[in-house]
């Protein structure tokens, strides 16, 4: 018997007679026999060692970043984890407390996520910022919900450009309230947003949000954003951020966002194959209530001291149910203490220094790729920081990077709907460097692709 | 037990070491002047060690599992396994890239695929998706499997209602609407759904019931299969919120009790770190009338190979990034796997047990205003305590002055001044007597003094309301008051 649960000569005994019962099966007389299930039909328990070698041996099928040359990235990321911000993870106080609805026996994590929202709202320029939210993706759902709170309207616009994960969420979130998600078309030669849509599209009055991401799903980075403001009138405009590119470029709120959302799990977080991932969400502060997820405040306790509390929670479902602002109630909070330390142990030089080394990879990568017969590398013509857009014009996406990996090299990830009947993409991946890769990676990456292209011609 | 809390005057990380700016942000090549940053982020710069300290200090200002039991009810709050923790950080599981080619993923897909088919067993709906980031991200995808659903079938223009027992956790109600719903809360009746109240509310208006089993009372829902029975034949689905799942694991399970769709809590049930507030892991499971409609990839097996399938027609697509979180999950698969059929059934019966001795216990000095058979948990009313001019708060309060955490408070809310108390499996006999001490000496302690806990925290009671009307948010509120409070 496992471990776990306590297993003392008589112990069980001792609690039955406490009851006056002879057998633990009594205590289930209320489930009725037609409700009785037989086996599980599972295998039997395993002792510790052999649970290690078991995972280990499944493991062992995998083979991790580590293993290749790796350009994947996207919204998740291949990032360094320094040794301290597991070692505060690590520390149980932290990772077995529950939600700290006791705030005076929680004031250490309660302090730590006051902590992560006063670093998302500097980051962003907003004034608020919840205390996490799933990931990316459902913060951008949820941003839209938000808009449809504080604006009237049935059309909620995207770029074509956004990753088709995040669309599908969005899609989902836009489904109950019966709201449509739309897609703003890009420009073919540099991938910016066609900002006469979105005023045709305003101009109709039924807009009650617009979400861009910075950089796009392209990996760009869409000066038009700047000119967003204005065209949208009073009309929310949610920006969807990288957070390591908000070390160089300006705050969103600069150029007029009301919310800002992102996915987090690049401070800290490893990818483990998708998750845990971290949401980010800021807004002003005149629309915090209708703001979605727990929210820390800081007041004082009973003798004068700053304290700090889950506040604002009449919006939350465990007080207003059908009526509140979502349905969220367990967050990401552990995954918001790895945001804040990361952040502090590589300071804001530090994030910045990481940028632009990651931007001056990307561009050797793109002079590398750009000569190539069959790329188009960069596919766009803008600037981008850390990653950008390659299309495949012999061959497909998929047997370009098939042959990558032969060569031990993982070049990026298709952005194409991978549903059957899913509106037919061109052949585009996005390619990310790393702290991982350097001049060597990169310039194996070079004889690959040529390579590989090659055999696409001989092949074609 | 005697008990002092650490009390550190541990100032936030800005006053640690105050920022100097505006100072100029780093310049990237290619950026645009108009995108350039142009102040650097304020925030401190700050050394390894001082960063190290300054979490340790905060840490010893919280509660966790590992430092003393957690009788949360209805959050199922049970020791965390070491081992999970060891395994989840092999490079094998976190340095994988969700985008990663399949063929290079074997192994994360082999114990994904191989968790599912377990929870299938386990909740006696075979077809299984880890994709949902907690439980209520769960309940809201299977309530757009269930409009999806019916879409199909023509009848999302008529199915407009969910129902719901006065019970229900709050999320329920939350999650139905942001489908779509309107909600109807059905009323309990000694605790348990009034099964003439749901006959009388069902109708060609039901979407789904949702119901929790054991539900937030602790109690057993015996009249399950006529429930069914009854929202079946109105067309309507049956929902599984799968909190509470931990009391029932191998004696019955939400296939065998007629449900369509359920999601599971890996983060209470298969014991994966609640993370002080998340990360949790959600599961849908779902029996063959909504499984075309699970959340798309789904992960297939051929052969020895296991590979993402996206040819889902039915799906409703997406519900958040990558497959779901196969960090948990793995801690999880260790949890099942280290307990086996036996094992699983034994944490059900003991943590039955373990609640239903300390509510036999703890009966003494509150009322429990339903039955005694309990399941999970059970609830107890702090209603008395008016007379003595004490709130059940008071006494939530105070037993954090013993080192121990307060149960669920004021939940459900069909009982006065509530508490609802749940010690899972991992709670010995020697901890939960502990506790019942703990509980009396604190229901004993003098009105004074239970009004002034706790005393032996890092901070005296906390003025909610105070958080409420006067919101500061971040720092910058924190600066903005500051400056405030310095003009004359």
């Amino acid at each position: 018997m496992s471990r776990w649960i306590s297993d003392e000569p008589g112990e069980e005994a001792a609690l039955l007679e406490s009851l006056g019962i002879s057998s633990v099966d009594e205590l289930f007389s209320d489930v009725p026999k037609k409700a009785r299930m037989g086996r599980i039909g599972i295998g039997p328990g395993m002792d510790e060692p052999a649970v290690v070698s078991e995972i280990d041996r499944v493991l062992g099928r995998n083979r991790p970043l580590s293993r290749f040359a790796s350009f994947l990235g996207g919204r998740i990321r291949s990032r360094y984890v320094p040794a301290a911000v597991d070692a505060m993870l690590s520390r149980s106080e932290f990772y077995t407390a529950y939600t700290p609805y006791q705030a005076e026996a929680s004031q250490g994590m309660l302090r730590a996520l006051f902590e992560f929202q006063s670093l998302w709202v500097e980051m962003t320029g907003l004034d608020v910022a919840n205390a996490s939210l799933y990931d990316g993706a459902t913060a951008a759902g949820e941003a839209l919900l938000f808009c449809r709170r504080i604006h009237d309207g049935t059309r909620f616009l995207v770029p074509a450009s956004l990753p088709w994960e995040e669309k599908s969420v969005l899609r989902n979130y836009a489904s109950g309230p019966n709201l449509t998600v739309e897609e703003i078309p890009f420009d073919d030669r540099t991938g910016r947003l066609d900002l006469e849509f979105v005023r045709r599209a305003v101009a109709q009055k039924d807009v009650f949000g617009l979400l861009a991401d910075v950089p796009n799903g392209f990996g760009h980075l869409d000066e038009g954003l700047f000119d967003l403001r204005p065209i949208l009138g009073d009309v929310p405009f949610v920006v969807s951020a990288d957070p390591l590119s908000l070390a160089v470029l300006e705050p969103p709120a600069t150029y007029g966002a009301d919310v800002v959302v992102g996915e987090g799990q690049g401070f800290g977080i490893s990818p483990a194959y998708g998750g845990p991932l971290l949401g980010l969400f800021a807004c002003r502060k005149e629309h915090v209530r209708a703001a979605p997820g727990r929210i820390v405040g800081a007041t004082q306790d009973a003798v004068g001291q700053r304290a700090y509390a889950l506040t604002l929670v009449t919006r939350e479902q465990h007080i207003r149910r059908s009526r509140a602002t979502s349905n969220i109630c367990t967050n990401e909070s552990l995954m918001a203490l790895a945001f804040v330390v990361y952040a502090s142990l590589v300071g804001p030089r530090g994030l910045a220094e990481l940028q632009r080394s990651l931007a001056e990879k990307a561009r050797t990568l793109a002079g590398t790729l750009s000569g190539i017969d069959g790329l188009r590398a960069p596919r766009f013509d803008a600037p981008y920081l850390g990653e950008f857009t390659v299309e495949v014009t012999r061959g497909t996406a998929s047997e370009f990077l098939d042959r990558l990996r032969r060569r031990r090299i993982l070049g990026g990830h298709p952005l194409t709907d991978p549903r059957p009947g899913a509106s037919g993409a061109p052949e585009r991946i996005l390619v990310a460097t790393t702290e991982f890769v350097g001049d060597r990676e990169i310039q194996k990456y070079g004889a690959a692709a040529r390579s590989a292209m090659a055999a696409a011609g001989r092949s074609a | 037990m005697s008990f002092r809390q650490a009390r550190w005057d541990e100032p936030s990380l800005w006053d640690l070491a105050p920022p100097r700016t505006p100072v100029a942000a780093a310049e990237v090549p290619g950026v645009p002047e108009r995108f350039r940053r142009k102040e650097a982020i304020r925030w401190p710069e700050l050394s390894e060690p001082e960063v190290v300290r300054h979490y340790t200090r905060l840490s010893q200002m919280n509660f966790g599992i590992d430092t003393a039991p957690y009788p949360l009810g209805s959050c199922t709050m049970k020791y965390n396994p070491k081992v999970s923790e060891m395994l989840a950080r092999r490079p094998g599981a976190a340095d994988m890239h969700p985008y990663q080619p399949e063929t290079t993923a074997q192994g994360s897909l082999e114990f994904l695929w191989k968790l599912e088919r377990l929870l299938g067993k386990v909740t006696g709906l075979p077809e299984v998706s880890l994709q949902p980031s907690a439980g209520a991200h769960g309940e809201y995808a299977a309530m757009l499997m269930v409009r999806a659903y019916f879409r199909d079938r023509g009848e999302s223009e008529s199915r407009t209602e969910v129902l719901l027992p006065d019970t229900a956790h709050g999320t329920n109600p939350a999650s139905a609407a942001m489908a779509g719903y309107t909600t109807r809360e059905i009323p309990s009746k000694d605790g348990c759904v009034d099964v003439a109240a749901l006959r009388a509310a069902v109708s060609a208006r039901t979407a789904c019931f949702m119901l929790t089993n054991p539900n937030t009372a602790g109690l057993f829902e015996s009249d399950i299969l006529e429930i069914a029975e009854i929202v079946h034949a109105a067309g309507g689905m049956l929902y599984y919120d799968g909190a509470n799942l931990n009391a029932i694991l191998g004696v019955t399970n939400p296939g065998r009790m007629g449900f369509d769709v359920a999601h599971l809590n890996l983060h209470k049930t298969f014991a994966t770190p609640h993370g002080g507030g998340g990360p949790g892991a959600g599961v849908l499971a779902a029996g063959e009338t909504l499984a075309p409609y699970l959340p798309v990839p789904r992960i297939v097996k051929a052969g020895r190979k296991f590979r993402l399938d996206y040819d889902r027609p039915r799906s409703i697509g997406k519900i958040r990034s990558a497959y779901g979180s196969a960090g948990l999950d793995l801690r999880a698969y260790a949890f099942a796997l280290s307990h086996g059929e036996e094992g699983l059934k034994h944490v059900a019966r003991r943590s039955v047990l373990n609640s239903n001795y300390v509510g036999a216990k703890l009966g003494r000095y509150l009322p429990r205003p339903f039955r005694p058979l309990v399941k999970h948990e059970f609830v107890l009313s702090g209603a008395p305590l008016k007379d003595r001019g004490l709130r059940t708060i008071d006494l939530a309060k105070r037993l954090l002055d013993e080192g121990v955490h307060a149960p669920t408070v004021y939940f459900p809310t069909l009982v006065e001044e509530s508490l609802m108390v749940e010690l899972p499996e991992t709670e010995s006999r020697r901890e939960l007597d502990q506790f019942i001490a703990a509980f009396e000496r604190a229901i004993s302690d003098t009105p004074e003094n239970l009004h002034r806990a706790p005393q032996h925290l890092a901070v005296a009671r906390v003025d909610e309301v105070r958080a409420a009307r006067e919101p500061l948010l971040s720092w910058k509120d924190l600066r903005t008051a500051g400056a405030k409070a310095e003009t004359p």
